[in-house]
């Protein structure tokens, strides 16, 4: 199950790639950066699940943890962002947030 | 105008996005949610184009009960490129521009909504960091040092190792359990 979820992973770490040379190509530069910081969620997610699902005393429990402190930490910053009318970050937060809620949706069910 | 008023103008104007705004102003006011929905992105990210759009002063904000609506400075718009693009460069002393670039960089690396974030090690940046603090005190004004320590507390938790610093830079002036901001 892990190895479909880290398949799905690769595969938004792709298709994001393309999003983002798609919008570069239009001209929307910003626009382009913000799905970088988008691709950049999934690859993190990849990352931090394939660090710990294989390392003794971890798995896939640690993997929900990590994403757990991700959406705790993600949320308070955007928070912060939001009561200091930081429109940049704001984005950025609700971004980070959006893909993470989407990595979350797509963690195996019986991993959970 | 000046050259980074022109500067402004085509770095906002250089992104497919904000020129589809603009676009879609000219055919009237619009509130955020509206263009959001017709040039299929996010309220969030319209807000930060529009961010852009203001400061360049291409386009203007009102505020209509719960929403922000929108609309075309169009003054400057009808303006000619030649216009725009023949601007003068503003009389800027060089040597105070770099330092404020500088004062500027240091300030957004070591403040974060407000608080510092750690007390710099190279005395330079801590002058700057310190001047910040200072702006949270009123010049010639008496405070008793409970008084200060909470201010700085706001900013910081070492308000102690702050306040020190601060007496010594001759940023305040202690008095007993007094302080005056100096400069």
């Amino acid at each position: 199950m892990v190895k479909d979820f880290m398949e799905y992973l690769t595969d938004q770490v792709e298709a994001g790639k393309n999003d983002i040379a798609r919008l570069e190509a239009d001209g929307r530069k910003d626009d382009a950066d913000f799905a970088k910081v988008r691709n950049n969620i999934y690859d993190v997610c990849r990352t931090v699940t394939k660090a710990l699902v294989d390392r003794p005393g971890a798995g896939s429990e640690a993997v929900r943890a990590q994403l757990e402190r991700f959406n705790r930490e993600w949320n308070a910053a955007l928070e912060q962002a939001r009561e200091h009318d930081d429109i940049r970050n704001t984005v950025i937060g609700e971004i980070k947030l959006d893909a993470l809620k989407d990595v979350i949706a797509h963690f195996p069910e019986e991993e959970k | 105008m000046t050259q980074e008023n022109a500067l402004k103008i085509f770095k906002s104007l250089s992104d497919m996005s904000r020129l589809r705004i603009v676009q879609s102003l000219t055919q009237g006011d619009m509130y955020t949610e509206l263009l959001a929905e017709r040039l299929e992105l996010t309220p969030s990210t319209v807000s930060f184009h529009m961010k852009k759009l203001e400061e360049a002063g291409l386009v203007v904000s009102r505020k209509e009960q719960y929403y922000t609506v929108y609309s075309l400075n169009r003054k400057l718009l009808e303006a000619s490129l030649f216009e725009v693009a023949s601007s003068e460069a503003e009389q800027i002393d060089e040597q105070q521009k770099r330092e404020e670039v500088y004062r500027q960089k240091v300030i957004n690396s070591f403040f974060k909504y407000g608080k510092l974030q750690s007390i710099p090690v190279q005395r330079k940046k801590k002058l700057i960091c310190y001047e910040v603090i200072a702006e949270n005190f009123t010049l010639g004004k008496v405070y008793s040092e409970k008084d200060l320590d909470e201010i700085i507390l706001r900013i910081h938790d070492d308000y102690c190792t702050i306040r020190r610093d601060m007496i010594g830079e001759g940023i305040l002036r202690r008095n007993g359990n007094k302080y005056v901001r100096l400069r």
